[in-house]
Parts: C-alpha cells; sequence; structure tokens
C-alpha cells in the first residue's frame, strides 16, 4: 500500500489532479510547469511552500485593540442602556465590515497567493475546527485562528490542537471561556473528542467529565485579547481521562488523546477524504495511521507519501470529488484567467451555494461530497457560470444581500452593488487565433483548460451543434460556449 | 399508447428508471433509449398513482434553534413556572389564555384564531427517550426519526420517498431553501429545494426571435440530459463503498458525476413547472414579509397549481433564545401564527384544505428555569402544532409537570414520542404502512 505513482505514470492530468486537489487548479500553463518537474519535484514545489516567500499583508485591523476593549468594558460597567446599545450596534456594524473584508482577504489568497496547498489545509482546519464568527463575534479572533491554521497547516497534531484549543475564537466558541472547577463546562471537552480528534464511541461520558475538570484553567483575557491561564479556577483533584489517573491539566488531555492509536487513525481518514474525495477502506486507513505515527505524528511527512501514492491517482478518485462552493468560485477564476468578482458578490455567491467562509453551520462543518448539490444550487452554480464569464452579477445575490444586511442596511448594501463592476473572461487570453479559427480546436482547449478530461460524445456533439449554429463565430459566443461547458455536471466535480 | 416519444417522457424515465436504478452506469444510452420506448406510459402512470391531484399533502414547518415550549403554550397559573422564571415568566395578563392554566404566548394571536375554528391541535410535551441538547445532533434525530443512540443515513421522508413514492415526480418533495434537510436524504434521491421560483432556472443569454430556437437554452438541455458516465472501475485501492463519498447524504452506487446528473434531470424537469405555476397562480391572503411568510405563500401557489407534491418543507430560525429571549421569540412567534393562519386563509380560498396539513417540529424546547441574561438554555420536550381541517382540535394530553422532582437535568419529561406523531401523519394522512418507515411501529397518536 501507498507505492509511490511511478514516473511512467505521471502526465499532464495527473499533474492536474495534483493541483485540483492539493490546491484550488489552474490553467494549461501551471500544469504544464508542474508535469516537467516530475512527481517528486511537483509534490516538493506544492508542499515545501515555506521556500516560496508569501508577501501578503495583514488587514490593518488585525490587531489587539486594548484602548477599544477598555471602552467597551468602561460602556458596559457604567453606561446608560442608551448608550450600551449605541456601542453594541456600532461594533456589530464594524464586526461585520471586518469580517466581510477577512473573507475578501482570504479567497485572494486562494485565488492568487504564491502558496496554494497551505491554503488548501488552512480551509481543510476551518472546515475542520469549524468554528463561527456568529458567535464569536469579533473578526480579530478569527483572523487569529485563521493565521494559526496557516502557521501549522502542515505541522505537528498534537501542537495544533493545543494551539487551537488556546485560541481566543476556540475559547468563545466551545465555551472554554466560561468553564471554572465549580461549573466546568463540557463542551470542549467533548468535542475535541468527537469532531475533533477521536470520533464517536472513543470515549466514555465519563472521560468528558473528567477532561472538562482537568481543562478548568484554561480560560480567556479579555481585554488583551488572549489566553490566559488561571491557576484558582483550575480543579486540582484527580482525574482519570482516556486511562490515565493523576492531577491532570489541559495539556495532558490533549496529549492523551493525541496518544491514542484511534487518534492517528481519525485525523488520516478525514484528511483522505479531504483530499481524495472519499473515505479509505480499513486496509488503507491503517496504512495511512501507519505513515502519520512513524513520522511523529506530522502532517508534512504524511501529505507527502499520500500525494505521491498510486492511490490517490487511482480511476475511482480522479475526477470523482463534488467541489466545494469555494473550490468552485477559486478554482473557475483561476482556470479561466480572471478576476475574483468583488467581496460582496464572491461571499453572496459561496454563500447562496453552502458554504459562508467564517459561519459554518455549526461545530461539525460543513458536510460536503454530494450534500453540496441540490436542485437550487446546482441551478445556480451554473447561472453564478454565466454570471463570471460575463462579468455581470449574479441573478440572487443582491435579494440576499438586502435580506441578511435587513431593514435600513440593505439600502447601503443595494447602494453598493450598484458600483460593483466585474471583470469577465477575455477569450484572448484564453485561446490562440489558431484554436479560435477551428471549432474542434474551441471544444478541445476548453476541454483541456475546464475539465481536464474530455466529455461525453453527446455532449461534445451538442456543443459542436452550438457553435455551428453561429454563422459567424465571435467573442460573444465563444464565451456562450465556456459558460455551457461549467453548465455540466461534469464542471461540478474534480 | 403514445407512439412518439417526447422529451419531457424521455426526461422522466431517464431519472426514473435508469439513473436511479443500481444498474445506473451500467445501462448504456442505446439501451435506455430504446427501453424508453417501452416503458414510458409505465413510468408515467406510475406517476400519477402516488401523486395523483386529489392525494393529501404534508407541510412540515422546522421551528430551527430550538423553541422555548414553555413560553409558547404557558402554563401561566403554575407557581413552579413563575419561581423558576422570576424575569420571563408570563403571568395571566401576558398570555391568550385556552383555559385557567394554560394559555398562548400572546403573540401567537395567528394561532388563537386557527384554535378556535377547530383547526390547530397542540400536542402537549413531545419528545423522546435519552434527549440530546446538542442542536445538530437532536436535529439530526428528528430528521431521521431515529433513537437517540442510533446514526441513521436517511431522513424519515426521505424513506416515505423510497418506500412509497418509488418512481414519482422529482417534485413529490419540495423543500424551500437552498439545502436540501436531511429529512428528505434518501436511498433514491427524490424532491427539489428552491427558494426563488423566478430564479429556479438556466438563465440563458440567447435572445432568439420568435419562432427562432434559443440555441444557448437547447444545449443546457443536451449537455444535462445525456451525461452518465462509463462503469466505473472497480479498484480496491481507495476505500469502501462510493456510498462514502460523502459524510452526509449518502451514494446508491455510480459516481459523483451520476448523482449531479440526476439532480440535474430533475432541476431542468421542475423548473419550468415551478416557475410556470408561480407566475400564474395569485394568493389571495396577506402573509407577513418574513422568509417563512415568502416561503409559506409560494407553497400555496405550488398547490394552488396542482404540483403533484404529497411534501413541502419550510423552515424558520432563530429560536436558539440564551439571552434576552421575550422580544425575539414574540417576534418569531407572531410570524409563525400569522404566515400559517395566512397560509390556511389561501388553502380554504382554493379549496383545499381538506388535503394539507401543517406539522411544526423544533429540535428540543428549553430548560424550565430561565438564565442569567435574560434567555434559556437547551432543553429537551415541547408542543408541537398541527395544522388541518381534519385534525383532533385542542389541547391534546397533558402539560408536563413543572415540579423541580419531576425534572429530568432541570428539563421537562417528554408525554409523547414524536415517532407516534410521525405515525399518525404517515399512516392516517399520507396513507402509507408506517413500520418500514420509522424502523419498528409506533402507535399513531390520535390527532388526525
Amino acid at each position: 500500500m501507498l507505492q509511490p505513482l511511478s514516473a511512467s505514470r505521471w502526465n499532464f492530468a495527473a499533474a492536474a489532479h495534483l493541483l485540483n486537489r492539493a490546491g484550488f487548479g489552474g490553467p494549461p500553463v501551471e500544469i504544464e510547469k508542474l508535469a516537467a518537474l516530475g512527481p517528486d519535484g511537483a509534490v516538493s514545489f506544492l508542499l515545501d511552500y515555506e521556500k516560496i516567500p508569501d508577501a501578503t499583508s495583514n488587514p490593518e485591523w488585525a490587531k489587539p485593540d486594548p484602548e477599544r476593549m477598555r471602552q467597551i468594558r468602561e460602556v458596559n460597567q457604567h453606561g446608560t442602556p442608551e448608550e450600551k446599545k449605541k456601542l453594541q450596534q456600532a461594533e456589530q456594524q464594524l464586526q461585520r465590515q471586518h469580517i466581510m473584508e477577512l473573507r475578501g482577504w482570504w479567497l485572494n489568497r486562494m485565488a492568487r497567493g504564491p502558496r496554494p496547498l497551505q491554503e488548501k489545509m488552512v480551509l481543510f482546519w476551518h472546515g475542520h475546527f469549524a468554528t463561527s464568527v456568529e458567535k464569536v463575534r469579533s473578526a480579530y479572533y478569527m483572523w487569529r485562528q485563521n493565521e494559526l491554521f496557516r502557521r501549522l497547516a502542515t505541522g505537528n497534531w498534537q501542537q495544533l490542537l493545543l494551539d487551537a484549543g488556546k485560541d481566543p475564537a476556540m475559547l468563545v466558541w466551545l465555551d472554554q471561556a466560561q468553564s471554572n472547577k465549580q461549573h466546568p463546562n463540557e463542551n470542549f471537552a467533548r468535542e475535541v473528542m468527537e469532531l475533533f480528534a477521536l470520533g464517536e464511541g472513543h470515549y466514555t461520558e465519563k472521560d468528558i467529565a473528567e477532561g472538562a475538570r482537568a481543562l478548568t484553567g484554561w480560560s480567556l483575557e479579555r481585554s488583551d485579547e488572549k489566553f490566559v491561564y488561571r491557576p484558582f479556577i483550575h480543579d486540582n483533584g484527580e482525574k482519570t481521562f482516556l486511562g490515565r489517573t493523576g492531577n491532570l491539566d489541559g495539556d495532558d488531555v490533549i496529549a492523551q488523546i493525541v496518544a491514542q492509536p484511534q487518534a492517528a487513525r481519525f485525523i488520516t481518514a478525514k484528511l483522505w477524504n479531504y483530499f481524495a474525495g472519499q473515505y479509505p477502506n480499513d486496509e488503507l486507513n491503517t496504512a495511512l495511521a501507519a505513515v502519520f505515527r512513524a513520522n511523529g505524528n506530522n502532517f508534512k511527512p504524511f501529505l507527502r507519501v499520500m500525494f505521491r501514492s498510486e492511490e490517490f491517482y487511482s480511476a475511482s478518485v480522479v475526477r470523482n470529488q463534488v467541489k466545494s462552493p469555494v473550490q468552485w468560485l477559486v478554482g473557475s477564476v483561476r482556470v479561466l484567467e480572471c478576476e475574483l468578482p468583488p467581496t460582496l458578490i464572491s461571499w453572496g455567491m459561496t454563500r447562496q451555494l453552502g458554504q459562508d467562509l467564517f459561519a459554518p453551520p455549526n461545530v461539525k462543518g460543513w458536510d460536503g461530497g454530494v450534500t453540496w448539490i441540490t436542485t437550487n444550487t446546482l441551478l445556480t452554480r451554473y447561472n453564478d457560470a454565466e454570471s463570471l464569464v460575463q462579468g455581470t452579477l449574479p441573478p440572487l445575490a443582491a435579494g440576499d444581500f438586502a435580506r441578511k444586511a435587513g431593514g435600513g442596511g440593505g439600502e447601503k448594501v443595494m447602494k453598493a452593488l450598484q458600483r460593483v463592476r466585474m471583470g469577465g473572461v477575455e477569450v484572448e487570453k484564453i485561446l490562440t487565433p489558431e484554436e479560435r479559427a477551428d471549432k474542434a480546436s474551441i471544444v478541445a482547449s476548453l476541454e483541456r483548460r475546464l475539465l481536464q478530461a474530455p466529455l461525453k460524445g453527446e455532449q461534445e456533439q451538442a456543443l459542436r451543434e452550438f457553435l455551428d449554429s453561429k454563422t459567424r463565430l465571435n467573442n460573444a459566443d465563444i464565451l456562450t460556449a465556456i459558460r455551457l461547458m461549467m453548465s455540466t455536471p461534469a464542471y461540478q466535480v474534480t | 399508447m403514445k407512439n412518439e416519444i417526447t422529451l419531457q417522457t424521455r426526461r422522466e424515465f431517464l431519472r426514473s428508471t435508469v439513473l436511479g436504478s443500481a444498474l445506473s452506469w451500467t445501462v448504456p444510452a442505446f439501451l435506455a433509449n430504446t427501453l424508453t420506448a417501452l416503458q414510458s406510459d409505465a413510468a408515467d402512470s406510475a406517476t400519477q398513482i402516488v401523486t395523483g391531484k386529489d392525494s393529501t399533502i404534508l407541510v412540515v414547518l422546522q421551528m430551527a434553534g430550538g423553541n422555548d415550549g414553555i413560553n409558547t403554550v404557558v402554563p401561566y397559573a403554575n407557581d413552579f413556572y413563575h419561581k423558576a422564571r422570576p424575569r420571563i415568566g408570563l403571568a395571566g395578563e401576558k398570555v391568550i389564555k385556552l383555559n385557567d392554566d394554560i394559555g398562548f404566548n400572546a403573540a401567537l394571536s395567528g394561532f388563537k384564531t386557527l384554535y378556535d375554528t377547530g383547526n390547530l391541535a397542540v400536542v402537549q410535551g413531545v419528545g423522546y427517550p435519552n434527549p440530546n441538547r446538542s442542536h445538530f445532533r437532536s436535529t439530526e434525530i428528528w430528521q431521521t426519526a431515529s433513537a437517540s443512540d442510533r446514526i441513521e443515513k436517511y431522513g424519515w421522508l426521505g424513506r416515505y420517498f423510497d418506500n412509497a413514492c418509488a418512481g414519482a415526480d422529482p417534485t413529490v418533495g419540495v423543500a424551500i431553501g437552498s439545502q436540501l434537510p436531511q429529512a428528505f436524504f434518501a436511498r433514491q434521491p427524490n424532491g427539489i429545494c428552491l427558494n426563488n421560483p423566478q430564479n429556479y432556472r438556466f438563465m440563458s443569454d440567447g435572445h432568439p426571435k420568435p419562432g427562432q430556437v434559443d440555441m444557448t437554452e437547447e444545449s443546457y438541455k443536451k449537455l444535462n440530459e445525456l451525461e452518465m458516465s462509463s462503469a466505473m472501475p472497480d479498484d480496491n485501492n481507495s476505500g469502501g463503498s462510493i456510498g462514502s463519498l460523502a459524510a452526509g447524504m449518502p451514494m446508491q452506487g455510480g459516481s459523483a458525476v451520476d448523482f449531479i446528473s440526476r439532480t440535474a434531470l430533475d432541476a431542468q424537469m421542475s423548473s419550468e413547472k415551478v416557475r410556470e405555476i408561480a407566475a400564474r397562480v395569485q394568493t389571495q391572503a396577506t402573509y407577513p414579509g418574513s422568509q417563512l411568510g415568502t416561503s409559506l405563500k409560494l407553497v400555496a401557489k405550488l398547490i394552488g397549481g396542482g404540483l403533484p407534491t404529497r411534501v413541502y418543507y419550510v423552515s424558520q430560525g432563530g429560536y436558539d433564545t440564551h439571552t434576552n429571549q421575550i422580544g425575539t421569540q414574540a417576534r418569531l412567534l407572531q410570524d409563525l401564527g400569522d404566515a400559517t393562519k395566512a397560509f390556511v386563509e389561501d388553502m380554504k380560498a382554493q379549496g383545499n384544505m381538506q388535503r394539507v396539513l401543517v406539522m411544526t417540529f423544533s429540535e428540543f424546547g428549553r430548560r424550565v428555569s430561565e438564565n442569567a441574561n435574560g434567555g434559556t438554555d437547551h432543553g429537551a420536550a415541547a408542543p408541537m402544532f398541527i395544522v388541518g381541517n381534519k385534525v383532533k382540535a385542542g389541547l391534546l394530553g397533558k402539560y408536563p409537570s413543572l415540579a423541580p422532582s419531576d425534572l429530568y437535568q432541570g428539563d421537562i419529561k417528554y408525554n409523547v414520542d414524536f415517532r407516534n406523531v410521525y405515525a399518525a401523519v404517515l399512516e392516517n394522512w399520507l396513507k402509507t404502512k408506517s413500520a418500514p418507515i420509522l424502523g419498528k411501529q409506533f402507535e399513531p397518536l390520535p390527532v388526525v
């Protein structure tokens, strides 16, 4: 199991598959570059991303703001009800504006950043530790968590669990900030085992209660917006957690979880599903977990084995994963070589399609896979394709914004929408003059760019008929052909 | 016997038979075409049986977030109640009294009208054994009708579609929204999703002159009608069944593309009809401008237009009232009552009231004691509302005891298992056996 793919099987299609899954895909020229590197070189190019400088700067508000925190505390303690309400509204508006900026900031990193695999892993961790701004209510905390995922994207599992658990967003999201020895809150203790690291059936209710006691003391210092350990609310009694007994604390809890053989099985299965599009069978999962443990529970060497393995390139894996809404949008602008739509539009699209960044539906994250596809979201994908290709506003956006912004805010958003300009696709960038002159070449070239695989014969025929129906083929017709190819079941998978 | 195979019946056939069967990726297209000729009539008649025009219709209304049942159907004269809720307890003058002990939250004026006309049943104290206080787990339990310690893949309505509506039109189940509710998850994917009928279509940029074919539209149809993958290669390298492709909805067989192709056919088949009805049928009642109001208004149109749907699904969110509950819940309940009342008026005006049953549910009720923030935390049992012409109207069952010694971990205990209500809806309303759908026989609650 997990033998490296032989160099003889490495080609354009294999390189495309790697770039689609370990990143967000790309135009033919990028795939060719990757193909030329050979399998080891290609995987290393994506995985050893530290060698590639990333000059993205942070949003200017992405830092602690002790003065603002002090003001908030002041008003909350001594202000009149009116002052409190005013502050609350101002704060809400500010956070809403920042989180929207943050969505654009991140989507741009995915679409244009130099380290696609790092961002793909950040997206994985966001879905895994599924934290929502709806409860956290601080764009700064959400950004911090996002940066934490970036810093440890391919790092060590125990370190990541520890740092994620102690990060403000998680302390608020799963109520650890409210826990103390008198009233231990079990939320984080439960989810860290059920959803983050072990899965149901690999711990007892007693482990949850004892784990929650051990975790007391982990808290949030709201004034300087960071983690604090408070010894006076920590339960110093003896606990027994997953078979280990003693005066355990939060660090012991995480260490004991990661020490379980199940921990390696759990996270490697989830990663395999994220990248390969399906859960591994028992045998494969055992092999994956063994690689992970043999490499000290570090993700980078594990991912290297995975992306090099024959299994990853097997016929049931390739082009059999439903694109997530983010993959669909980011991947589309990459292969179409057009601009990412303005943040409001990009957000509206992914949200409509079921993936609202920084606001997953619950702590379980997005179900993914075929649940992305309903009659409604499928038609929306087809119509959003029109919007991307032609540079027109997507049909549902306006109404959705108005509803989300609500009341008076709606008008403002509508005004902002009227100023929105979208790029659309430039045919000259995508097809050479020679290709444009020949209808068969147009179809073949678009297939290579958009699907990296041929359509079914009848579908090719349908596209040909479309092109043939135009007496003088112009760029507008080619744009329609691109949109039509994106309006197929085949384009929804990768 | 029709000699000519229309596109519509051909698609119908592809969808219900070829893509729907386990053979989906092994039947070559030419064979499917031949079979179409033989079976299109059969497929049509099968559709008629389960979706005939006079069939009964169920509207499921989800109150998402966990509605506080205790401040909805209020035991206003109960001392335990006021002791547990000194800040948010509702006194007699703040409720619409139903009797000397119990009243509706004052915001439920819409429900009071339905109560008075004998169209509303209030099933008190509905829950299930070993209640779970997690939103997603408890929602899952209600959606799949599973025991609380069992994970079910399919939804209870999905199992109804599988068991009783095989071969039906895709609009047999209609969910208003963009996500398919887990209750619809089925072995044979069934049911459509939409939120805005105007946009529920492929938008073409072709502007054909009168009499001309819109080539963009035509091409879209062809591209989405024919795609079926060839047989999946059987390599054992990676992974269990294709069924595990997604964590959520399981797939019966075939590839991701097959699943999407089937959905694409459903979208194509339903889009024209849905838009035609939504544009043609007018409603008369006044609905609130809320999401729920808009959803129920659309359902009223679709029913009035004769869509062959057995189950509609609408939802209303925001019931997770941990802080400052009073105002938030009042706004939601007002919306709930007013929207439902308007819907009933329309059903009566259309002459469809005897065909329609509305059933509400929420994943859980809330704690008896209020919390420190003027709200309530996740609890257990709560009332369900059932609206229709043939319901056993009034307050049904007993109000669960609020005496501290009768509570389980601060929650009221359920009197009625929700699966007894589901059994009643399935057997007495949708006229199908409930045991194959609910996993075992639950005694139908005499409510409809």
